[in-house]
This record gives structure tokens, sequence and C-alpha cells, in this order.
């Protein structure tokens, strides 16, 4: 089952835009190593799923692996060969709103090494440009 | 050994002096503590990352004012590439300061070749220390960590004059059991079930109602 919230209050969302750096969430907070965005856009639920599946079994056991984003927005989109109009369409799938300096995916209890590859791995299934960073001693 | 940094004067304070100064690989800080004025100065932005790049929490400044200061807070741009400002605060010798200093794991912990996964708490703890004894980090030997057992920060071994400002029975870092992959949980297609929406059956029912 792919990420989407438990409950909404709004089905569908307007599309919005992303302005800005992020100013939360651009810490490395939980692991040793994180995942940061340096574009901005949407990640869909699959595609973070599949990040994290590309991930796992690269540490698979060894050390963990923490998903910083979570997919709240919903998208709609309407079927092939509808007549236009007749409203907006249907929730089809459910996206992060990601910023750039997002961080996407912390990873703990491994080398630098082992994380640098298991990131390169992982960046491959994302849209948008990433980079490594570690986190910032106190 | 606290760093040295050279500082001059800014006299030129708001948002577009401080960009130039910043694009000019200078650094805005500001000094201040123990009841004297506060004093707004810039430092060359190399010689900052230098600094936190060796963990340094003490500085010697030089420069228009020449005494020591302790690092307060260092603010970061969204990439946590440059740094944007810096706080100083002025300290004596003999004084006592809290601090946040980093705790790092060392060695290997034979709970995981039983099948267990190391995970790390508690990355730093908030100390008060000697301002000339300021620990860059406290390291913790993990080479007894079985499955299952865990280390609190009463286990930690802390440098002289160095105190806890928190809870001793704190978990600094624990093996645990790997937890289970669940990696053909995923949805095959992109159809999925729509999350429930907050009101939408509170309101049928009360339409049915007025009915």
């Amino acid at each position: 089952m792919a990420l989407m919230p438990k409950r909404v209050k709004h089905r569908k969302s307007q599309r919005g835009r992303i302005k800005g750096n992020a100013t939360r969430g651009n810490r490395v907070v939980f692991g040793d190593f994180g995942l940061q965005a340096l574009q901005g856009g949407w990640i869909k639920a699959q595609t973070i799923e599949a990040g994290r599946i590309a991930a796992q079994q690269y540490i698979r056991g060894e050390g963990r692996l923490y998903i910083r984003i979570f997919p709240h927005k919903s998208i709609t989109s309407t079927p092939l060969e509808t007549r236009m109009g007749k409203g907006k369409g249907e929730p089809e799938h459910w996206v992060a709103s990601v910023r750039p300096g997002t961080v996407l995916y912390e990873l703990g209890g491994v080398t630098e090494e082992q994380a640098r590859i298991c990131f390169a791995r992982l960046a491959h299934k994302m849209p948008i440009g990433t980079k490594l960073v570690r986190r910032r001693l106190a | 050994m606290a760093e040295k940094l050279n500082v001059a004067a800014r006299n030129a304070l708001g948002t577009s002096n401080t960009r130039r100064l910043r694009n000019a690989g200078q650094v805005p800080a500001e000094l201040y503590g123990h009841g004297a004025e506060n004093v707004h100065l810039a430092i060359p932005a190399e010689e900052i990352n230098s600094a936190i790049r060796h963990g340094s929490k003490l500085v010697e400044l030089a420069g228009v004012v020449n005494e020591s200061a302790l690092i307060r807070s260092v603010q970061w741009d969204a990439f946590g590439a440059d740094v944007l400002h810096l706080d100083l605060t002025r300290v004596k010798a003999g004084q006592r300061v809290p601090i946040t200093v980093a705790i790092v794991l060392r060695g290997e912990a034979p709970g995981l070749r039983a099948g267990g996964v190391v995970d790390h708490v508690l990355h730093q703890v908030e100390v008060e220390c000697p301002v000339i004894a300021i620990p860059d980090k406290l390291e913790i030997n993990m080479n007894s960590l079985e499955l299952g057992q865990s280390i609190t920060l009463d286990q930690v071994e802390l440098p002289e004059g160095t105190v806890l400002l928190v809870s001793g029975d704190q978990i600094v870092v624990q093996c645990v059991e790997a937890p289970v992959d669940d990696d053909g949980d995923v949805a095959a297609s992109g159809d999925v079930a729509e999350p429930e929406v907050i009101g939408r059956k509170a309101d049928d029912e009360e339409s049915a109602e007025d009915d």
C-alpha cells in the first residue's frame, strides 16, 4: 500500500507554488547521514516507496533508514478520452511537496562509505537533484 | 586550544549591508554578555568555517576586541553549507558554562553479530563545564553492548569538572533486533483507496436527520 494520509480535511487540493528554500526539515536529525533535495518538486508516494526499497535492499539489517517526507497532497486527473469540463478530476495519486534543502531520507548505524553507496542507489529513483549531508556535531 | 578569529567592527547594519558583507566573504556576528555593551562584528568566513569544522566552541577574538568568547549559536543557510550569522558571548577564565556536546559512538557492538542493529537515540547532551575545559565530544565505547542492552547517560564517562544538566536515566544507545523488511507490501498499481474525509460522515448524518 502506497503512503497516504489516513484522514484528510479535503479530498482535492489546489496545485500551489513551491517558493523559496526549506526552513524546516533541512537538518539531519535522526540518523548520521541524510539525502538532501537540491531542487523543489513533487515526489510521488510510489517514488518514496521505491526509494525506501532501494535503500533497504542495500543496508538490509545493518543500519536504520528514516523517511523524512510524507505525501500529504492529493493530485487529481481526468480520465483519458474524456471531454473537457465537468469539473475537477478525481484524486489519482499522492505527493510530497518538497522545497530545496529538505532532507528526504536519513541513515543511521552505517559508515559514510555505505551511506554514500546507499544514497546513490536511492537518488536514482528521485525526480530531483539530491546530495549527501552529514549530521552536524553540536 | 581556542581558535583565533580576526574580527572587525561592523558599522553598516541592516539587511542589504549584511548581504553585501556576506558576498564579500565575511560573516556578521554579535558579541554580548557580562553586562557590557554588545558589539557588532564582521569575521572572515574561512576562519569561522575552520573553527566550526574543528569543533571549537571557545574562540579568541583579535582585532577590534581582544578577548575570549564562546560560540553560543550559529545560523546556517537552508542547505547547511554557509554560516549566516554568529552569536558570541563573553566568558571569563574561571567561569562554568552550560553547553551542548555531541555524543559519538566508538567500537563495534557484539549485539550486531547476534542480528541486532545499533540505535543511536541521543546524539547530543546538555552539560555544564569550566570554560577552559569544554569537551569536543563525549565518546561511548560500544564493545560490551549485547543484543537487547542499552547504555544510559549515567554510564557515560564525563571529563573532570563536567556535570550533566539532564536526567541520567536517558538511553543514549541501544542494540535492538533488526526491523523486518516488508518489501512485498507495495501496491503494484497507482489505484489506491481514498482516505477518510474529516467531517464528511457527520455532515451526511446531519442532513439525513434534517430530512
